[in-house]
């Protein structure tokens, strides 16, 4: 006797149905491809190895429409959260969608690319990487922003070429009258000897729920380099599921530092793909929740071919009733031999309900390798709090400096001043809530 | 100034009790040292009358300047002038020397009704202060403690205690890990901070401390008690015949229970 079961998929979610309007050959294969994957995958369960932990109910028990349906409103003046390193290399997307007015590209080097992707989408770089990278199996989130993204970030960095500026893709989420969907989109293309730096910004404006599903791809010729930071401060009811993906042809660094700040839910799947010898990678993270947040790191670092530096710092504070998830999976094929790899998950426990799970995962088949990974669950020793109390400073002050000094490692490695202030104000406000 | 009345203590939350009835007064312009094998119980005095938290009060009290401070915060005592040399100084990655004093300097201000030191005030503050140890500026930039010498930890305790300039200090084992340099520039740091404003308690095992600093009153604590003291010279009779002669001398005259 065969049953047929009816699993949820990730468009029971989703009011309405999601179709491909594009007018671009590229777009709309892709868009089409994410709606066959879309209804042919089920929705993840806690039945699920890499969902056992997370629970998913603040995108459950949703149905979530268009930003158009939702009445979202207008963003208005949002120049309080322009880089001032960024003023003229800098895209805006509000609730997903490209907003010309507030961007401003002029101040870029010749033939570099900072624009819409769906303005680019004849350019022969789009056509032959877009949705290329990402390679997530069995996923639903991937394949929802595949069939459902209609513009992006199109970055193309030519030979030789340095920007110096860094590149700002801000975006950000207005209030709405109903919970709805968003799904940026970056294709970065990064020629051989090209090096940038990018800063990938999500920011709520309100305290409204929505659902913010990025794909960030990065193809990184040989010698290109490129520095990654993702700051999530999404508003407290959001959802977050991001799939940033790199793949490195020799000799390339990328290095990608990802904070994350805000949502009700958060989940990241940073993926670094070695695709040829001698590469240089990190995957670095810092986490700061409370109240009942959830973020759930799930990270592949994936070494394919010989001589390879990769490095993963993943740090996490967890205050009320927050929860944190990290399972770091470093893989290492049979011929990938001088491997250096080192991960290494550090969590600081700061209230008594506050729930840490972390797994680091080694599948090294090469065995001329040095991979090291380490992970602590710690609350503050008491004999610091003591010593800093000694000298008079309160307990609460006390608690907050030490808090403060060890999220202060991955805000340095920022190199953005303005970026880097930004975020020592979060990790000030974050560990001084309480005070008056 | 301090007056310390049958103080019994054990460690919180468990049946070890290490303080036994000690009894200490301790006046402006003085200096005292505490010595006594190890175990004895001389760190954990200094550690309970400093208000640390792992310990509980049992049984007496602590006077300061006639205040009972037996029940007060470890953060309440500093601002009352109390200041502890540890043993161990912590090393917290992260926060600058000039970042902890600067907080603690302002926090004990504000305590006190006194006026706080801006930025740029509390820097040629804290400058002028460099000297009591001989260290150089860039002293003050690094993250407490973390990667400095044995030797540089203890200076910065001093450094910390110049800068804070507290009412009564207690020094604990500062001369311990201290090659003969360092423990000449950690002394004579100590005596420049001595006056006739304020008080010294110093806690060590070994007489070689009290030949820089001169103590005016020394007392002998075994088994969670002080059970003797006097002037310099107890000290000097301690290095010569060791504990035991003395824990011997005290059982054949009756003075030890």
């Amino acid at each position: 006797m065969s049953e047929v079961i009816q699993k949820d998929t990730m468009l029971s979610y989703i009011s309405g149905s999601v179709e491909s309007d594009a007018k671009s050959v590229a777009i709309r294969a892709i868009n089409e491809r994410g709606i066959v994957a879309l209804e042919n995958t089920a929705f993840p369960t806690k039945k699920d190895e890499d969902w056992r932990f997370i629970d998913l109910k603040s995108i459950t028990r949703n149905q979530f429409v268009t930003a158009e349906e939702a009445n979202a409103i207008e963003s208005g003046d949002i120049s309080e959260h322009y880089l001032p390193e960024a003023l003229n290399s800098r895209l805006v997307f509000v609730n997903g969608e490209y907003n010309r007015g507030l961007s401003s590209v002029e101040g870029l080097p010749n033939h570099v690319i900072v624009g819409n992707l769906s303005e680019h989408a004849d350019n022969p770089h789009v056509k032959e990487y877009l949705g290329t990278i990402t390679n997530y199996d069995d996923d639903v989130f991937a394949p929802f922003n595949d069939a459902a993204f209609k513009n992006g970030s199109f970055i193309y960095v030519p030979e030789e070429t340095v920007v110096e500026a860094p590149i700002h893709i801000l975006n950000v989420f207005t209030n709405a009258e109903k919970p709805f969907y968003a799904t940026p989109r970056l294709l970065y293309i990064g020629e051989m000897f090209s090096k940038s730096t990018i800063i990938e910004e999500h920011i709520g404006l309100a305290d409204n729920e929505y659902l913010n599903v990025p794909v960030t791809e990065f193809k990184m010729f040989t010698g290109s380099n490129v520095h990654h930071a993702r700051i999530q401060r999404d508003s407290k009811k959001a959802s977050h599921v991001s799939r940033p993906i790199a793949m490195l042809d020799k000799n390339a660094e990328y290095h990608s530092y990802t904070i994350c700040l805000g949502a009700k839910l958060f989940r990241n799947d940073p993926r670094v793909i070695q695709n040829a010898e001698e590469v240089d990678f990190t995957v670095d993270g810092l986490v700061l929740i409370d109240g009942d947040q959830i973020a759930d790191t799930h990270s592949i670092m994936d070494h394919r071919f010989a001589h390879g530096n990769s490095h993963q710092l993943h740090k996490v504070v967890v205050n009320d009733n927050a929860h944190s998830i990290f399972n770091g999976k470093i893989f290492v094929a049979k011929d990938a031999q001088k491997i250096d790899s080192f991960q290494e998950n550090r969590n600081l426990l700061i209230s008594d309900n506050g729930k840490v799970n972390t797994k680091p995962q080694l599948e090294i088949f090469a065995d001329d390798v040095l991979c090291s990974h380490g992970a602590t669950i710690g609350q503050l020793q008491d004999e610091e709090v003591f010593y800093l109390q000694s000298r008079g400073l309160t307990e609460q002050k006390s608690r907050e400096l030490l808090v403060y000094a060890f999220a202060l490692e991955s805000v340095e490695s920022m190199e953005v001043e303005s970026v880097e202030k930004l975020l020592l104000n979060e990790v000030i406000k974050y560990t001084n809530r309480d005070e008056k | 100034m301090l007056e310390i009345k049958n103080l019994h203590a054990k460690v919180e939350g468990e049946d070890i009790h290490i303080l036994k009835g000690v009894n200490l007064n301790v006046s402006a312009g003085e200096i005292h040292a505490i010595m006594g094998p190890n175990g004895s119980g001389k760190s954990t005095l200094s550690k309970v009358v400093s208000g640390h938290p792992e310990y509980e009060v049992t049984k007496g009290e602590i006077l300061f300047n006639g205040e009972d401070i037996t029940e007060l915060d470890a953060d309440e005592r500093a601002h009352l002038g109390l200041f502890l040399a540890f043993q161990y100084p912590v090393e917290v990655p992260g926060i600058t020397n000039k970042t902890l004093l600067r907080e603690a300097y302002n926090t004990i201000a504000r305590a006190n009704d006194r006026e706080e030191l801006d930025p740029i005030e509390f820097e040629d503050y804290i400058e002028s202060k460099l000297e009591v140890i001989e260290m150089k500026d860039e002293f003050l930039s690094r993250s407490i403690n973390t990667g400095f010498s044995g030797g540089e930890k203890k200076k910065n305790e001093i450094f910390q205690m110049a800068v804070l300039n507290p009412v009564l200090s207690f020094l604990d084992e500062t001369d311990s890990g201290l090659d003969i340099d360092a423990l000449k520039v950690v002394s004579d740091g100590v005596n420049k901070i001595a006056s006739n404003e304020n008080a010294i308690v110093m806690i060590t095992h070994y007489q070689r401390l009290l030949n820089y600093i001169k103590p005016g009153f020394v007392h002998v604590m075994m088994d969670g008690k002080i059970i003797k003291s006097g002037g310099p010279e107890l000290a000097e009779q301690l290095e010569a015949n060791g504990y035991d002669a003395l824990e011997k001398e005290m059982v054949l005259n009756g003075e030890a229970q």
